[in-house]
């Protein structure tokens, strides 16, 4: 596996954004060449410089610091919510598609129901649930989000278990978990992380897009959608404020995308 | 056929009760009490009593379930109350609002559909070449960004570069291009994967050899293809139908158009629960109903399935 994922250049060069990316993350206070958060309104607007390499925005703050910790926040949130909704979905859809029979078919009915409402409504509709604004935005989007994981999950795990190896080992005297831990997850495990590695960029997009309706994190803080709010009023005099957060949105969910699609192709190569 | 839409039916109005519940339970689940919100803005300093009034006049102070079932009857009726707001019906601004949105989602899946059909045929017939490879890799990266800043991008060229739409409003239908294209091109990007697999599945099919052994034309042949590969495609557009409604707020945020999703974030915003509760449920009454549009057709579209019910 690792090595059909080293021979694929796709599959790489995804792992290296999101190395990129993991660095920008755990490194910000050393590459960060200024403050992301001082303001000078001396220096508003400044051309990029040895000082401030890619300019200072309206208010004199350091755009390119800005960006790095942007990618801190992003993952900070993104990380645990992806985790938080893999955890849960393929507990419930492993469990309930492996039990089969009335159980599934309830599980059918409920996430009918959950799929019902667009993920985006009601991750809008739960922010702000808890103190935390943080945690408010991981809780709504897993709330919004498991679901729609759970049921690809379930489809995969039906597909599994139907296999004779599962058969065999049912015969052989298995327990029912030890099937589903040693046997089934592993096996579909490639499959799992093409979904949530696919899955996380559509989070990191789904944070920004919390942040640019200012329903996210407090005003000011250096998260790219934020930034893009903020540039939304400079649209005809500095342009390049919108460019760079966007391209930095780009950057992070275009990593975990090349990635998951190239495993997609190593997983299932007949539809390549 | 008719059997199958008929069961269809009835999970469908499961569905929708269960979709009631959800959406009066997501906004009760806020720690901001309506009822407060409500009194600050009367009496800007109110004391307990005051809110205690203004918490029994909304029906606050009953039971969840009573305020669950007293707001179910009178939302079948389409009467959600008045805005904690504006004092106005919400069912007038909502039906204002929900035109512009309405419109935008039309235009959108026309556009998604004249994206992903010709480029998935285009990729799938150049499987390897590299027409399918620049699609892929343009696809990857249109579905890397969120599609408010492609609208920024837009924007940027086709209205301030080149001035040839306006940046704001709604007024007549040249104005939904950029905006639409924004929502468009990214869902299009992920539809067309989808498209091109279930096309290149067809062409690998039993029924598909057996054709070109009988010596049906390829061009007969394309055809029954696309109808064998339509369906998942079908799906995927009636389900980004609900989604543009539900996630227009960027959209509208960006070009300036009144519509439901900016209708939902003020409300949501001032925590004004009647209107988000009604957003809400309407968005998703309309993203249920065209789901199931959408697998009408298909079962109209594939003979296989209507074959299962005899």
């Amino acid at each position: 596996m690792t090595g059909k994922i080293l021979r694929k250049p796709q599959a790489v060069i995804g792992l290296l954004m999101m190395l990129a990316v993991m660095i920008a993350v755990i490194y910000a206070p050393h590459l960060a060449p200024n403050d992301p958060n001082k303001v000078n309104i001396m220096i508003k607007f400044a051309e990029p410089s040895q000082q401030y390499p890619l300019g200072t925005d309206d208010m004199g703050r350091c755009i390119a610091s800005r960006l790095i910790y942007g990618a801190r926040i992003s993952m900070s949130i993104a990380l645990p919510t992806i985790a938080a909704i893999a955890v849960i979905s393929v507990l419930l859809a492993t469990v309930c598609a492996y039990i089969g029979g009335i159980v599934d078919k309830m599980f059918v009915i409920i996430s009918n129901i959950f799929m019902a409402l667009p993920p985006f409504l009601v991750a809008m509709t739960l922010v702000g649930i808890f103190e935390s604004k943080a945690l408010s935005i991981v809780v709504s989007i897993v709330i919004a989000m498991w679901v729609w994981n759970a049921q690809v999950v379930r489809t995969y795990v039906l597909r599994e278990k139907s296999k004779p190896y599962i058969i065999t080992c049912r015969m052989s005297g298995c327990s029912e978990i030890r099937i589903i831990m040693k046997h089934i997850i592993p096996n579909i495990f490639p499959h799992l992380l093409v979904l949530y590695s696919t899955g996380l960029s559509g989070v990191i997009i789904m944070i920004s897009s919390y942040a640019f309706l200012g329903m996210g994190l407090e005003t000011g803080t250096a998260e790219w959608g934020a930034m893009l709010v903020n540039a939304n009023k400079l649209i005809f005099s500095h342009p390049e404020l919108i460019l760079y957060p966007g391209l930095c949105i780009l950057f992070a969910a275009a990593g975990f995308n090349l990635f998951g699609e190239a495993l997609r192709d190593i997983c299932d190569p007949r539809e390549g | 056929m008719i059997k199958r839409i008929v069961s269809r039916l009835i999970m469908l109005t499961v569905v929708l009760l269960g979709v009631t519940l959800l959406t009066f339970f997501y906004t009760s689940l806020s720690p901001v009490d309506a009822g407060q919100a409500l009194a600050v803005r009367r009496y800007t300093r109110p004391t307990a009593e005051q809110i205690t009034e203004v918490r029994h006049e909304l029906g606050l102070d009953k039971p969840f379930a009573q305020q669950y079932i007293s707001w179910l009857g009178k939302a079948i009726k389409g009467d959600f109350g008045n805005s904690y707001n504006t004092g106005k019906p919400i069912i007038d601004e909502l039906t204002a609002s929900l035109k512009p949105t309405v419109t935008l989602a039309f235009i959108s899946l026309l556009f998604t559909a004249l994206l992903s059909i010709p480029l998935g045929v285009l990729s799938a017939s150049r499987k390897g070449g590299f027409a399918d490879k620049t699609i892929y890799l343009f696809g990857i990266v249109c579905m890397s960004v969120p599609n408010y800043w492609i609208g920024f991008m837009l924007m940027l060229v086709f209205a301030v570069q080149l001035p040839l739409f306006s940046i704001m409003g709604a007024d007549d239908l040249k104005d939904y291009v950029l905006p639409s294209l924004a929502i468009a091109i990214p869902t299009a990007s992920a539809n067309i994967r989808v498209f091109r697999s279930s096309l290149l599945e067809g062409y690998n099919s039993d029924f598909v050899m057996y054709a070109r052994a009988r010596g049906i034309s390829e061009r007969k042949i394309a055809g029954m293809v696309s109808r064998y590969a339509l369906p998942p495609l079908v799906t995927l557009l009636g389900q980004s139908f609900g989604f543009t409604i539900a996630g227009s707020a960027m959209i509208e945020f960006v070009f300036s158009i009144p519509g439901v999703g900016s209708m939902l974030v003020t409300a949501l915003g001032s925590r004004d629960t009647v209107t988000i509760n009604a957003c809400v449920l309407v968005i998703a009454v309309i993203f249920v109903a065209v789901n199931f549009l959408a697998e009408v057709i298909n079962t109209i579209l594939n003979p296989k399935e209507r074959a299962y019910d005899r």
